[in-house]
């Protein structure tokens, strides 16, 4: 009996290195300088993944997306998508892909939604029934009627992002690459976004790869998240491990009618703030359950409420990188 | 490979174009009025000076600039608009993520640009340089017909080959425009240049004897010039067809070339990231 044969994987990287060089000074015979954008990093993604990638602002992120894009050249490494080679099959392989730059446009701001469209249905020659078809579909599940004949210019970011999701999957893509697609949405339109990416995967298979500042896109949407900082992959984990593993902490706050009374604490917790009526104390459920913690402070005189919390993600990946920082 | 990506392109540009039916309009009052001052120097000019032997016959001189006139906006001036804006945005990525070959993709685009702008304002002014001028008594200032039915069919076959450089060397104000991330310095080069090389600032023709044989021989004589002086019936050195091999000539080297500079371009963007 032969093993199964494991799903392919849709996107495959090997110790991919990119090293900018810069030159530095205006001047003709100025210094160049080589910037490492990425080191040697290695990861693939099976079809149908929702995989995100964070980091901080020159983490490498964008370079990784303009690589698996094609149209950024690593200075080495290998890369599979599709099983094309992004940079040396590059009219092949961008029509099969989808790419939002959240902070770009692709549509043409002097046309509608409508117009740029049909215009991106003859680059990718996609047949005219196909394209009523996703048509149809993207306008409904995007919320387009009512913008479709509006030119992209007088579009607010929301409708605007909207419409640049259905622009890069009018020709069906496999892979769906999205560099910040929430960025500066409203949470309606974030939520939109997320909820249609998410269905997106789960209907059609659609392997999706995020980039994104929003931890909230995280949560809500990545099974896998890939952190990247300095050029390398720190961590490469389910969201709830990565939560697990970097910080097991929680968050206890209490608020007083009167001034929050001093507190021999159990080992495990320490008091972290004091403020006129509140005290927050950070725990370490392992060493101290939050029921036992809640019992040891819930006869306190003067306790009006209490709260526990997990760190948010935004803490998780600060304390993260400051771990990994050496 | 279908052509469907180039033909909308070329759509897409044309109707920009024409859009903008304000400045077509503007166009047509300043090119009326350009064109008006132009004629006026000319006329003192001949008339100072009756016994000169002048290359072209103050008749032609006017028809050369009525011509020009109507085709200013035929001339490469600078990038393509909206290429200089994707370069300003970064939006010139999405150019790079289309499956098309890009160089047909801009030119085509270029091309339209050039013709939607171009073609409305010169069917306009040809309007009103030539019958309309007639009709109010201005007939010794108007636009002169075509030499004769072999110099109309020459001149439209010539001045179609006009476009297609210009839209050429267009691409190659595009491809400055994506290498240095912004459109200003191809309309620095580009303005002045084809201002003075196609003959819009003073019919190549007019200048200096021992001048007059490079003004000829470079890629801009062939947008406009070369196309008038075939419908003027004047003659040009080695006949028509030099006028038309030199247009064919200067139609392939700078596509080759710029071809070859437009994948250097592109791999540079791919080095260095757009």
């Amino acid at each position: 009996m032969q093993p199964p044969v494991p799903a392919p994987d849709a996107i495959t990287v090997k110790n991919l290195r990119k090293i900018y060089t810069v030159r530095e000074g205006g001047s003709w015979r100025g210094k160049t300088r080589e910037i490492v954008a990425l080191d040697g990093i290695s990861f693939s993604v099976p079809k149908g993944q929702i995989a995100g990638f964070i980091g901080p602002n020159g983490a490498g992120k964008s370079t990784a997306i303009k690589i698996l894009s094609g149209i950024l050249r690593p200075t080495s490494g290998e890369v599979q998508v599709n099983g094309l080679v992004p940079w040396t099959n590059r009219v092949a392989h961008v029509a099969r892909i989808g790419v939002v730059f959240g902070q770009r446009t692709q549509l043409w701001w002097d046309l509608s939604v409508g117009e740029g469209l049909a215009l991106l249905r003859d680059i990718y020659g996609v047949e005219p029934e196909r394209f009523a078809r996703n048509h149809a579909r993207l306008a409904e599940a995007l919320d387009l009627g009512a913008i479709m004949d509006q030119s992209v210019r007088q579009l607010s970011l929301g409708q605007r992002m909207r419409a640049e999701i259905a622009a890069s999957l009018i020709h069906d893509p496999e892979i769906l690459i999205l560099d910040e697609p929430t960025i500066g949405l409203d949470a309606p339109s974030k939520l939109a976004v997320r909820a249609f990416v998410h269905e997106l995967c789960r209907d059609r298979g659609t392997t999706v790869l995020l980039t994104t500042h929003d931890m909230h896109d995280i949560e809500a949407l990545a099974e896998r998240v890939i952190v990247i900082g300095h050029g390398r992959i720190l961590a490469d984990s389910p969201f709830e491990d990565l939560r697990m593993t970097t910080l097991s902490e929680r968050i206890l706050e209490l608020d007083f009618h009167g001034t929050p009374p001093e507190l021999a604490l159990p080992a495990g917790a320490v008091e972290t703030a004091r403020a006129p009526h509140s005290l927050t104390i950070t725990f370490d459920p392992r060493q101290i359950p939050a029921p036992a913690l809640v019992a040891h402070v819930g006869h306190l005189s003067g306790l009006d409420d209490l709260r526990i919390s997990r760190p948010s993600i935004d803490e998780i990946i600060t304390r993260f990188y400051a771990d990994h920082a050496a | 490979m279908t052509l469907r990506p180039y033909f909308t392109a070329f759509g897409l540009q044309w109707k920009i174009g024409l859009r903008y039916r304000i400045a077509v309009v503007a166009g047509l009052v300043a090119q009326m009025w350009f064109g008006a001052v132009t004629l006026m120097a000319y006329a003192s000019v001949y008339h100072a000076a009756p016994d000169v032997q002048a290359p072209l016959s103050l008749r032609q001189a006017m028809t050369y600039t009525w011509i020009q006139q109507s085709l200013f906006t035929l001339l490469p001036l600078g990038c393509l608009p909206a290429i200089g804006d994707a370069a300003k945005t970064g939006a010139i990525v999405y150019d790079l993520l289309r499956p098309v070959d890009m160089w047909n993709w801009w030119l085509s685009a270029s091309l339209a640009r050039l013709l939607g702008n171009a073609v409305p304002r010169a069917v306009l002014l040809a309007c009103v340089a030539g019958p309309l001028a007639i009709l109010v008594g201005l007939g010794a200032w108007s636009l002169a017909p075509p030499a004769d039915l072999t110099a109309a069919v020459l001149s439209l076959l010539s001045i179609t080959l006009g476009a297609l450089l210009s839209a050429t060397i267009v691409m190659w104000w595009n491809i400055l425009t994506a290498r240095t991330l912004s459109p200003l310095g191809s309309y620095a080069v580009g303005t002045p240049l084809a201002v003075l090389l196609s003959g819009m600032l003073l019919p190549l023709p007019l200048y200096p004897d021992w001048i007059r044989p490079f003004l000829l021989a470079q890629p801009f004589a062939g947008i406009t010039d070369i196309p008038i002086r075939i419908y003027l019936g004047t003659p040009i050195p080695g006949g028509v067809a030099t006028g038309l091999g030199l247009q064919l000539f200067w139609l392939t080297t700078l596509t080759l070339l710029g071809r070859l500079w437009m994948r250097q371009t592109v791999n540079r963007l791919e080095v260095q990231g757009a």
